[in-house]
């Protein structure tokens, strides 16, 4: 099952259901239906979880995130130094993984708010917006054309051949 | 075959009168099968009673079949019941872990850094540490390293003699048989053979 939504982080709007305003006297059959499914299953649902959570309470243990030591990057390394060459080569893995995560990070909270703000999503998400548009670009532009089998080293030729071609565009435009 | 069966249980239930087949649907209403059927006289009735005569209806088997499902629910739930009973107790006595910030000065141990009380185990005592997995995968490139730049650097000197005509590494001395056996040809030089030392292949 896909992650629960952080309602602290994507908060939603304040609902507006009015309140009941019954205009029969005949009583509403639905809230027989509510009453049947909460003590059937919500209540004894609740009531186990609650349990469980007394038992785990007792030995409490806990995880953390894993934090990596920066290692020279793939530019410090000498030409045939391969073990240099390795380990720089698992740190922009581990950092495409760190941008992967962060892209959708950015996405999440585009669809958030559009979610929240549904028909005004125009004119309420244009910062979502833009902060998407700004970091999926920086994506493209580092990791973009490099297929499933890129590595740190197509990715350093790429940023070359794109400063390369800065500086002729550079050069040209001095020229004219 | 079922219209067969049906026939026969009609007739077994008539004893041996011969039904029309259309007393099978106006059984019950002999006036309408009388019209249905145009023809006056007495008309056969069907009478149903305790779901007509069992009869020994001649079918393809179904034992292997049956077998076959028997002994798969068999075999899948004689671990699959443990195995779950298993995770479930985990789940409900042991827990989760939670998420925490890591604490001033301290390192966690490397299998702190899962969630699953299970996975923590596996991870515990039977995978590697990280850092013993990341230090054999540097270890491996060091020695490939070490293996090509030995390889190099044999070329290059092979190279070297070659085109120099000279050269330290050892050699195996041939008998001198061309100025022996052929002499016209002893102005040519010998091939000399290096032998490749051991610790580079």
């Amino acid at each position: 099952m896909a992650e629960e939504p952080d309602r602290d982080v994507y908060p939603e709007p304040p609902r507006r259901t009015p309140a009941p305003n019954p205009q029969s006297a005949i009583p509403n059959p639905l809230n027989l239906v509510y009453a049947i499914f909460h003590y059937g299953v919500d209540v004894p649902v609740t009531a186990f979880r609650e349990w469980m959570e007394q038992h785990h309470a007792k030995n409490r243990y806990y995880y953390y995130q894993q934090t990596y030591r920066r290692v020279p990057d793939l530019t410090q390394c000498l030409e045939a130094d391969f073990p240099c060459i390795y380990e720089a080569e698992l740190q922009w893995k581990r950092d495409y993984k760190v941008d992967q995560e962060i892209i959708k990070i950015m996405r999440d909270r585009l669809t958030a708010c559009m979610q929240r703000e549904k028909y005004d999503a125009d004119q309420m998400c244009a910062k979502e917006k833009e902060q998407f548009t700004q970091t999926s670009k920086a994506y493209q532009t580092k990791y973009g054309d490099l297929g499933g089998f890129g590595n740190s080293k197509s990715c350093l030729m790429k940023q070359k051949h794109r400063m390369i071609d800065e500086r002729k565009a550079g050069q040209q435009k001095v020229q004219h | 075959m079922a219209a067969m069966s049906l026939l026969h249980r009609a007739a077994a239930a008539l004893g041996s009168r011969r039904v029309v087949p259309s007393a099978l649907r106006w059984g019950r209403f002999p006036e309408l099968l009388r019209q249905s059927l145009g023809v006056p006289g007495a008309v056969a009735a069907v009478r149903h009673c305790s779901h007509g005569k069992k009869l020994f209806t001649i079918k393809a088997t179904t034992y292997y079949d049956k077998r076959f499902l028997r002994l798969l629910r068999f075999y899948i739930l004689l671990t699959g019941i443990p195995t779950m009973i298993f995770i479930i107790g985990v789940n409900v006595f042991v827990g989760q872990a939670e998420f925490a910030e890591i604490p001033e000065g301290y390192i966690p141990k490397h299998w702190e850094y899962y969630k699953h009380p299970i996975t923590r185990w596996i991870v515990r005592y039977v995978h590697d540490p990280p850092e013993k997995d990341y230090e054999k995968g540097l270890a491996i490139v060091a020695r490939e390293a070490e293996r090509a730049e030995c390889r190099r650097k044999e070329k290059e000197v092979l190279r070297f003699m070659r085109s120099r005509g000279d050269g330290p590494w050892y050699f195996s001395p041939t008998p001198d048989t061309l100025s022996t056996v052929r002499p016209q040809m002893a102005t040519e030089l010998c091939h000399v053979h290096p032998v490749i030392p051991w610790c580079l292949k």
